[in-house]
């Protein structure tokens, strides 16, 4: 490569990146420690920690309680639509471009359509017939809802990954396999799956950490109690007290470790992501 | 075989539907509910078929919430995929010294949670009176920058860097090599990545709510209030829909156009 090539590079994104993201980081650490105050002099004090303790526990559970199984759920679905795909039948196509679809809808207005089906006066309800056999889903003792919008929408994200990672070259190992005598469910097993879990597990991490750092999924579907840290954090920073906003701030905080420990495992296997750092030898 | 092929081919049917059922079936109460006037509890069909929702989600102002978010879908794109591009460039012919700490930075937006960051921008905008809609933009270009980075440098991977080289040879200068001859050779990958930023400024929610203040009302900004306390579904059903129409047509034409220009390209090497 030649030096006159260098250009400016990846700087203006990374700056860009840097001072936005950076200065939000730090104005929120320091808001929680009292030391950018709406009004007053700033403090430093640790009275939001101590305020939010007990509801940031509880939050972190119901954070996990959401992030988790809405994660397993789209990685099991996302892999079975993605062989679907792979598989080249009649409902490969239909079912790529209804990934697609899926995949463009907003988040609130996939809330919104589960909210419609699943809440006690939803199309489930109504099909389930007026006995009240229809379980609480949304707003109730299970964040059940926010679970299933959230798994149905990444699953479709976890398919269109795998497809992408997993689709050339899919064709000759099936064959291959068949050839040696594998049956379709053997060929789905012992050729698909290990080939594209890579790819489920980088969707997973993805799925697990959009979850947790959700909002608007939980916030309209989800219990008024208790909350995940971003509809806590979101909360007490729109409230009429100015006090709560360290409280808020520290909410937020406690979500962004959380975030970031769910996906140590992705930071610690960088040096491996040759085809994001521009390896050829990611792209065989 | 053949008798045993027909259960099989039954199988993967039942799969199929299953499969589309589960990505369809979400969204089917919202396109009933845009077309009903009356859908009383527990009927399993409207009592009402009509368009009164639409009216009543225009005089909510969604046309206007919808004007605004595509200015901030394009806003967001027109800056986030030039800087994406810039960094996908760098990653993908490997012109950065560091490209760990590049993947590593451009991985940042995506790790944050957007409540976290967007809050701690707001009491930073409230001390330096930065117009709300600037931080919106910015905050979004933040998010979208790691998708185009990405996509554009797959992109450029694929695209060997003799090419801008052979035109910098023949005479061309630095940005007539880049514009006139690799740019137009990855034009499909630049078209995604300017998608994927424009998907994000359409559709956010949080980031637009809190920096914005409430003051900047774009389609899911109506529609999240709506869905949270209106109760008119109708409405609410409408809001989601002409919402969520603009982006999935935007996709599929995209798609459509992919495949296209595949197809043309290589006629033979389409896959059945």
């Amino acid at each position: 490569m030649t030096s006159r090539m260098r250009g400016s590079g990846a700087a203006p994104g990374i700056v860009t990146i840097t001072l936005v993201a950076g200065t939000g980081m730090v104005a929120v650490v320091t808001t929680s420690l009292g030391l950018m105050p709406l009004y007053g002099e700033p403090v430093l004090s640790t009275d939001g920690w101590r305020a939010a303790a007990p509801d940031l526990a509880l939050g972190i559970r119901e954070s996990l309680l959401i992030a988790v199984p809405a994660t397993l759920l789209s990685a099991v679905v996302g892999l079975l639509l993605a062989g679907l795909v792979l598989g080249g039948g009649g409902a490969s196509r239909p079912v790529r471009v209804a990934c697609l679809v899926v995949l463009a809808v907003p988040h609130v207005v996939g809330a919104t359509a589960v909210g419609q089906l699943l809440s006690d006066g939803g199309l489930g309800a109504r099909l389930a017939g007026s006995d009240g056999s229809w379980p609480p889903m949304v707003g109730g003792p299970w964040p059940a809802a926010t679970v299933l919008e959230l798994a149905w929408k990444e699953s479709a994200f976890v398919a269109l990954l795998v497809v992408a990672a997993v689709g050339p070259g899919h064709r000759q190992r099936m064959e291959v396999a068949a050839g040696l005598g594998a049956r379709p469910w053997q060929r789905a097993t012992r050729v698909l799956v290990p080939t594209a879990l890579p790819a489920v597990g980088a969707a997973s991490l993805v799925t697990l950490v959009y979850a947790l750092g959700s909002y608007e999924v939980a916030a309209l579907l989800g219990r008024a109690a208790p909350e995940p840290l971003p509809v806590l954090a979101f909360r007490l920073f729109g409230s009429i007290e100015l006090t709560d906003r360290p409280a808020a701030a520290a909410a937020a905080v406690t979500g962004s470790v959380l975030a970031l420990v769910a996906a140590s495992p992705a930071l610690a296997a960088l040096p491996r992501l040759r085809l994001l750092a521009g390896d050829p030898r990611g792209h065989a | 075989m053949s008798g045993r092929r027909g259960p099989a081919r039954l199988g993967r049917g039942a799969l199929g539907a299953l499969a589309l059922l589960w990505l369809a079936l979400p969204l089917l109460p919202v396109v009933v509910w845009a077309f009903s006037d009356r859908w009383a509890f527990p009927a399993v069909a409207p009592q009402d078929w009509g368009i009164g929702g639409w009216g009543a989600a225009a005089d909510a102002g969604l046309p206007q919430a919808l004007l605004r978010s595509l200015g901030l879908g394009l806003a967001v794109a027109a800056v986030a995929t030039p800087l994406g591009l810039m960094a996908g460039r760098s990653l993908g012919w490997r012109l950065t010294r560091w490209p760990r700490l590049v993947v590593a930075m451009l991985l940042l937006p995506l790790l944050l949670p957007p409540v976290a960051v967007s809050m701690g921008l707001d009491v930073v905008l409230i001390r330096l009176g930065l117009p709300e809609l600037l931080a919106v933009v910015l905050l979004l270009v933040v998010v979208a920058v790691p998708y185009c980075a990405y996509t554009s440098a797959a992109a450029y991977a694929r695209t060997p860097p003799a090419l801008e080289e052979q035109a910098r040879a023949l005479g061309a200068s630095a940005r007539q090599a880049r514009l006139r001859v690799v740019l137009p050779a990855m034009r499909g990958s630049i078209v995604v990545a300017a998608l994927l930023a424009f998907l994000v400024g359409w559709s956010d929610y949080v980031v637009t709510l809190l920096v914005g203040g409430g003051r900047l009302v774009t389609g899911p900004v109506l529609l999240g209030s709506a869905a949270a306390g209106s109760g008119n579904d109708a409405a609410v059903a409408v809001t989601a829909l002409a919402t969520v129409t603009p982006p999935v047509l935007l996709v599929l034409l995209v798609l459509g156009l992919g495949r296209t220009r595949r197809s043309t390209a290589t006629p033979v090497g389409e896959a059945s």
